[in-house]
């Protein structure tokens, strides 16, 4: 069982990453979820959700959603673009099981982006 | 404030070219929210002040808590008007380091103020002088080698102190419908940009994050407000968008999405990054879409003119509602009418709606835009730091926004309470 995304439902409203963050620090922040919204190339309108996991980064890109090894994502230099880089050294999705809650991205997402499977 | 805010209040001087930081005044037991700024813009009057500042729940999971705002005297009504800090960047500027941030006098040469951890930097804009949002946008994020950085600036409109310009934020027209973005050109400030990696603290978390968890099942998750647009026909904003809509977007931490990304120079289902580099455009300002799709005004002809405005830095509202009567499709064509935008002062509205009361508050977003019920909910929004038009039409109850100040800063707080504190600011 994982966090998946469905990157076309997603709107781009970061309660996931603030939702993994609040889980990680108490508090509330956009820098150490292990989801994270890449918004970047804003001016294309382009925008996707990336899940790191302690062997893999699932990415959905608006083209279509898939995960992606560690050592493959270095290998290819970083695809994700800007965001990939912060998103490597964020500490990986344990499903909330530290804080004995439900997946937290999961349950704030109000597009139903984020699904488990 | 102990909760909820991050960092001082920073006073830029910007004759002088200096930056200082300040202690909030602890009078304002609610902390740097709208009615301190109100009252620290009254005794800086003859500094000609700009504030920044955010609401309580600003930046945090609270439904639709991307809002902070931007107060200054208007050029067009001579008295202070506030405009909305939405998308992202409300929230990047309470988590820039600064909980308010009051900028006063005129610089002698062009400025922007770099917002990042709690760094306040005034930047030498000569090379960016002239340049439009997007190049502005552009050049700031590769100057400081970050995208993600949130740019309020102006382009040559507001450069020129024209009363129809308006600051954009990032790429996109924002509900400055007070041309404070003539102001920000008359004090020579090209831009404010901002980033945060800061950290906001509840008084108690676990309180607060399981009441707006409780929240959000109960909040409609639409990517419009379409009733709010009848007047396109039927299906509102949408259908009469819609060839050209690519996807929807929200503003930080809402449900709802009412940002329409739209692609004119791009087929609207490719959906790779690896094609034209400017496809189209966010619409932004709806209202905009309104005026221009009542003039008759193709989608594609009404996105060219929105997108050549916030270009501009043209208030998008206004504008439309200028050259809505004649209807035009060539870019160049459209270009054009933008470029001899020459506009009167009042702010534009359609008929019926207009600025809620003392005209501190723009009208900025349709239906609900007059009168004491947007008041109100201007109050209360931008005390809470949530977007006044989806407290004023998801049906979010205002109650329960209110009550989320206890677990977030320990503020107990009600409309009356609220209106006390515009009352004592204004006083
Ligand atoms: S399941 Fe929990 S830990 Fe994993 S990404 Fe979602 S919020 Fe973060
Ligand atoms: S919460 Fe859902 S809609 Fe919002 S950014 Fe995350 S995936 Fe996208
Ligand atoms: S209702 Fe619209 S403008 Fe307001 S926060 Fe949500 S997406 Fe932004």
């Amino acid at each position: 069982m994982r966090v998946k995304v469905k990157p076309l439902e997603c709107t781009g409203c970061a309660l996931c990453e603030l939702a993994c963050g609040y889980h990680r620090d108490e508090a509330f922040s956009m820098i150490s979820s292990s989801v994270m919204l890449y918004r970047a190339e804003e001016k294309k309108g382009y925008m996707g959700v990336i899940v790191k996991t302690a062997e893999d980064l699932f990415i959905g890109k608006p083209e279509g959603a898939a995960a992606m090894k560690l050592g493959e994502l270095q290998k290819e230099g970083a695809s994700g673009g800007a965001s990939a880089k912060p998103i490597l050294v964020r500490e990986a999705c344990d499903m909330c099981e530290s804080a004995g809650l439900e997946p937290q991205c999961v349950a704030i997402c109000p597009q139903k982006a984020l699904y488990l499977e | 404030m102990d909760f909820m805010y991050y960092g001082d209040i920073l006073v830029v001087d910007l004759e002088a070219g200096t930056t200082e930081e300040v202690e909030i005044d602890e009078a304002w037991e609610a902390g740097p929210v709208l009615p301190a700024a109100l009252e620290l813009f009254d005794k800086h009057a003859q500094d000609d002040p700009l504030i920044f500042g955010s609401g309580i729940l600003t930046g945090t999971t609270a439904p639709a808590s991307c809002l902070g705002f931007a107060l200054g005297a208007s050029p067009i009504t001579g008295g202070p008007a506030v405009a909305p800090l939405n998308l992202f960047a409300g929230a990047e500027m309470k988590l820039s380091g600064f909980s308010m941030v009051l900028i006063k006098g005129n610089s002698p040469g062009p400025v922007y103020l770099w917002l990042h951890d709690g760094v306040a930097d005034l930047v030498d804009a000569s090379r960016i002088t002239g340049k439009d949002t997007w190049q502005t946008c552009d050049a700031v994020r590769d100057e400081m080698g970050e995208q993600l950085i949130q740019v309020i600036s102006i382009g040559p409109v507001g450069e020129a102190k024209s009363d129809l310009a308006s600051f954009s934020i990032n790429y996109w027209g924002s509900g400055d419908n007070a041309a404070l973005g003539a102001l920000m050109g008359a004090k020579n400030l090209k831009a404010v940009a901002l980033r945060g990696l800061g950290m906001i603290d509840a008084e108690d978390p676990e309180e607060f994050y399981n009441r707006t968890m409780g929240l959000l099942p109960g909040l409609p998750s639409e990517k419009s407000f379409d009733w709010a647009f009848e007047g396109l026909g039927e299906g509102g904003l949408d259908a009469w968008l819609g060839p050209l809509v690519h996807r929807y977007r929200s503003c930080f931490a809402c449900p709802c999405a009412c940002n329409t990304f739209v692609k004119y120079n791009e087929d609207p289902a490719v959906m790779g990054s690896d094609g034209v580099q400017e496809p189209g455009l966010m619409v932004t300002n709806p209202a905009a879409a309104l005026w221009l799709g009542q003039g008759g005004w193709s989608p594609e002809g009404a996105s060219r003119a929105m997108e050549a405005m916030a270009r501009a830095g043209v208030d998008v509202v206004r504008g439309s509602r200028e050259i809505s009567a004649e209807p035009l499709e060539a870019p160049g064509e459209i270009a054009a009418a933008v470029e001899a935008l020459t506009g009167p002062a009042e702010a534009a509205w359609p008929p019926g709606e207009g600025p809620a009361e003392g005209g501190i508050f723009g009208p900025w977003t349709p239906p609900s835009s007059s009168g004491d019920r947007w008041l109100e909910v201007n109050r209360a929004a931008y005390v809470l730091g949530v977007c006044p038009l989806f407290l004023a039409a998801s049906g979010v109850e205002r109650e329960d926004l209110l009550e989320l100040c206890v677990p977030a800063a320990g503020i107990k707080l009600d409309a009356g309470g609220i209106k006390e504190m515009f009352d004592r600011a204004r006083a």
